[in-house]
């Protein structure tokens, strides 16, 4: 034995008062550690709620089924370990429901899907296995996901829910924004389909407008506004436009917009008015007041509006189907102006701008009244001199087209748009903070910030972003933040293939006479067919059982509104008796509804004195009167019944009455029980309410209103 | 020797103080637009936002769709049918006529029409037009915009015994 080995068995003083020291230490850890577990946070909950159900009526039902230890909804299909009902205990509860409960014991607010067997985290994300609030609540460094905020819950609905859910307004009004605002032009986003036209065809647009403002709206799409500060040129809804703002310098805006004035593919053909037309109007003092007029008249304003002021204030008024054309006259020229009107699909194939009959008249009158009324003198005024365009400016903007990813959104004859120009963002909802590059911004790091600021400024995020700066207001942006956290890219239910945003392609394409009226008046961008088209005005899917053919021929020939309360109208298309037959023919004979036989009802079985009881049950018994107008009183709810005896089938009538929600889903006629004796009775009350002659026309009704 | 011993406590002592370091939950977000799964701006006080709920957002959505046209001075599309109508039918906000009638009896009345129920025959039945479920949830939705607001029973026994 050496003497190192001897050393080794002794222990020194030092070394035992080390050991000593620990092992009382160690000790005292053990005795805390039940402690610290008796006082961890779930436990303290679960007693609170004991204690908080001592304190009410129904203590007795809320314990029934009280379990002291970890609670756990565990579905092992959606990979769900939610133990969230740990502390939120009463969340089944319904007695709990009311907002002076506190938290965490309040009730869920009712919804389709029971918390047993979904779980929470798949509808409010965050860390479901957790034990802790804060960690179960909130991002920390090993769990990422945090609770998605009330204010965007929908995006959870939109996981798994592709098709439209009325449920989630939200959501849905996101969606249609990604494809309005032509996200998918740069992006690949699940369920949005690329549309056969997403920004206007540029082949021809050195025809259409100047140099000059081409390069103001290059620099900034929304400062096409009057003093005020309010108007744009070209907009939806809000007034803003559907074209972002590229941050430009001088010179790649002089290139740009040398590039796109020269693309003058095919030049504008003036048209050659009828001399005598000319003559008699050109001197004429009412000329632009008459243009005005008949601009009134043909309803231009249920597609396009206009700023008005009125009071200091200035409102966009009319529809938002075609670009705002408050200041139109100073952008776009008088002979393209002509040739358009005349034959929109002439320079845009795709346009939903209908064909309009012109008379040389007419077509002189619209076209005088918008250069000369619908202008702006100091539109361009701040741009600077720019000559005529050089070869180099052309090559470069050319090259500017490319590298922007102008080619996204507009189509160049010989120019496709670059595949993947942006990154893919089927799957940004689901991504983990780590995963996004916040570079020196100081928003909060979150998903949710990302997006946002990403959406309104790329360039504080990442310096080197391609991405244009888009001006949305708060709920739009609230709504495509949903919309995109709903992109998580996980597969889901079979609901999966329903695309979210349907391709407006015309899948109801009619044959023969009507086809081509249909294709010439656009009658889908307001109306819908067989499930096709725009839901702007009525479906016309059954418009042959609804309506009698004499009247749709008179309803074209003049249209009127048929409910008080809408603001929409439908446009003056000056059809000949011929085209307007010719619809009424394909109506009447094709666009029947299954529900409804017209021979099953004969008109002249109705007897006096069933109009008579019918009459009675409309004035007392039903009170229809609230919402619907006859002659001059009654309601503004439905349409008005003053003519409708010229107007409806009587078969269809009898549906009606029977179950509206059958022939028009979703209308909101109330049903009621009415035996079948007082739907005769009703129908033939009913057919005996008919204007004599002609119904005052909606053009002179607007002609009287004009001079306000 | 005593240095060692020094350097082990103290590394014991530092090990042992490890779990206090964790970072301070931070205070979650107050703007209540962002607790709420839809808004209704009161038509009588455009100040006052009332945060509504999944079923309370649902019965937003059937009342713009089915009641607003009577039971408001503003629709969606202008103009208010309630100028029409003798007697006038209540703001759907009105929470002196409503506060005082039970649940049971807006359903009743909403699915019964107002005839049934010794009302306004112009109010009419919705029972075949509505679900159930929408029917609750437009009463949820004017509960929560009453002004003044609603206060419900304490104890769901009461409500059987209101008018």
């Amino acid at each position: 034995m050496s003497s190192k080995d001897e050393e080794m068995g002794k222990i020194s003083h030092g070394m035992r008062l080390v050991f000593a020291l620990s092992s009382v230490m160690f000790v005292a850890v053990l005795a805390v550690s039940p402690v610290k577990d008796l006082r961890r946070e779930w436990k303290q909950s679960k007693r609170g709620y004991v204690r908080y159900a001592q304190t009410r009526f129904d203590t007795r039902r809320l314990l029934a089924d009280y379990h002291p230890e970890i609670d756990q909804i565990w579905i092992p299909e959606m990979n769900v370990v939610d133990r969230c009902t740990t502390c939120h205990q009463g969340i089944t509860e319904a007695s709990l429901a009311d907002p002076s409960v506190p938290q965490p014991f309040r009730s869920h607010p009712p919804i389709p899907h029971h918390v047993r067997d979904w779980g929470c985290s798949v509808c409010h994300r965050g860390q479901g296995a957790a034990t802790e609030a804060a960690e179960a609540h909130e991002t920390t460094l090993a769990w990422e996901q945090p609770l998605l905020p009330m204010r965007y819950i929908q995006a959870s609905c939109g996981v798994c829910h592709r098709d439209t859910r009325p449920e989630a307004p939200l959501l849905n009004r996101g969606r249609q924004l990604l494809a309005r605002l032509n996200c998918v032009g740069c992006h690949s986003l699940s369920g949005i389909e690329r549309p056969t036209m997403l920004g206007p065809d540029l082949t021809n647009i050195g025809t259409k407008v100047r140099r000059e403002w081409l390069y103001k709206w290059l620099k900034e799409p929304r400062t096409m506004v009057d003093s005020s500060g309010n108007v744009t040129v070209n907009g939806y809804e809000s007034g803003q436009p559907r074209m972002p703002q590229f941050r430009l310098n001088e010179q790649e805006l002089r290139d740009l917009s040398a590039y796109l004035s020269s693309l003058q593919g095919r030049p504008v053909e003036p048209y050659k008015f009828d001399p005598r037309v000319v003559a008699a109007w050109e001197k004429k003092p009412d000329l632009v007041d008459q243009g005005e007029m008949r601009f009134r008249q043909m309803f231009c304003s249920t597609c396009h509006s206009l700023a008005v002021t009125r009071a200091g204030e200035t409102k966009l008024i009319g529809g938002d189907i075609g670009p705002e054309l408050t200041k139109i006259g100073s952008k776009v020229n008088a002979d393209w102006l002509a040739a358009w009107l005349r034959n929109p699909q002439a320079y845009l194939p795709l346009s939903e701008m209908p064909r309009y009959q012109w008379s040389d008249e007419d077509l002189y009158k619209v076209v005088h009244y918008i250069t000369t009324k619908l202008t702006d003198p100091d539109l361009l005024s701040d741009v600077p001199a720019l000559e005529s365009p050089t070869p180099d400016e052309v090559r470069t903007g050319h090259r500017l087209f490319l590298e922007k990813g102008c080619a996204g959104c507009h189509s160049v004859q010989g120019i496709s748009p670059q595949k993947d120009f942006g990154p893919e963002l089927s799957n940004l909802g689901g991504k983990n903070v780590s995963q996004l590059e916040f570079g020196n911004s100081t928003i909060p790091r979150n998903l949710i910030s990302y997006i946002q600021a990403k959406i309104t400024d790329p360039l504080s995020v990442n310096r080197a972003a391609r991405m244009p700066q888009y001006h949305l207001e708060e709920p739009d942006l609230a709504a495509i933040t949903t919309a995109l956290l709903s992109m998580t890219g996980t597969p889901s239910s079979a609901g999966l293939s329903k695309l979210i945003v349907p391709a407006p392609r015309p899948e109801f394409r009619p044959a023969g006479a009507f086809g081509e009226l249909y294709q010439r008046y656009r009658c889908y961008a307001c109306h819908r067919f067989n499930g096709f088209g725009s839901n702007l005005a009525p479906d016309l899917s059954f418009e042959g059982s609804r309506a009698q053919r004499k009247w749709i021929v008179e309803f074209l020939k003049n249209p009127q509104t048929l409910r008080p309360t809408l603001t929409f109208r439908m446009p003056q298309f000056n059809m000949t008796d011929r085209e307007a037959g010719d619809i009424a023919d394909y109506l009447a004979m094709v666009l029947q509804s299954p529900n409804v036989n017209l021979e099953s009802v004969n008109s002249k079985e109705f007897t006096p004195q069933m109009a008579v009881l019918g009459k009675e049950l409309y004035d007392v018994k039903y009170q229809c009167q609230a919402c619907h107008t006859i002659g001059s009183s009654g309601g503004y709810v439905g349409p008005n019944l003053s003519n409708v005896g010229n107007w409806m089938n009587p078969a269809w009538i009898e549906e009606w009455l029977r179950h509206s929600q059958a022939l028009v889903p979703g209308t909101i006629e109330p049903r009621r029980e009415l035996t079948n004796q007082e739907v005769t009775a009703l129908t033939a009350y009913l057919l005996t309410l008919r204007q004599a002659g002609q119904p005052k026309s909606a053009a002179s009704t607007v002609a009287a209103a004009g001079g306000q | 020797m005593r240095q060692r011993t020094l350097f082990l406590v103290l590394v014991f002592l530092l090990i042992a103080s490890l779990p206090a370091c964790r970072k301070k939950s931070v205070e979650a977000k107050t703007d209540p637009l962002l607790r709420a799964y839809d808004v209704e701006t009161d038509p009588s006080d455009p100040q006052r936002v009332v945060p509504l709920n999944y079923q309370q957002a649902q019965g937003k959505r059937v009342f713009y769709r089915n009641c607003v046209w009577c039971h408001a001075d503003a629709t969606p599309a202008g103009p208010s049918n309630r100028s029409n109508l003798t007697p006038a039918p209540p703001l759907m906000n009105d929470g002196e006529t409503f506060n005082s009638l039970s649940d049971e009896f807006l359903e009743n009345t909403i699915t019964l029409g107002g005839s049934a129920m010794g009302k306004s025959a112009m109010m009419p039945p919705w029972g075949r037009t509505l679900t159930h479920d929408e029917i609750v949830a437009v009463i949820a939705y004017i509960r929560a915009t009453a002004q003044p607001p609603y206060q419900p029973p304490a104890r769901p026994g009461l409500r059987y015994s209101a008018k």
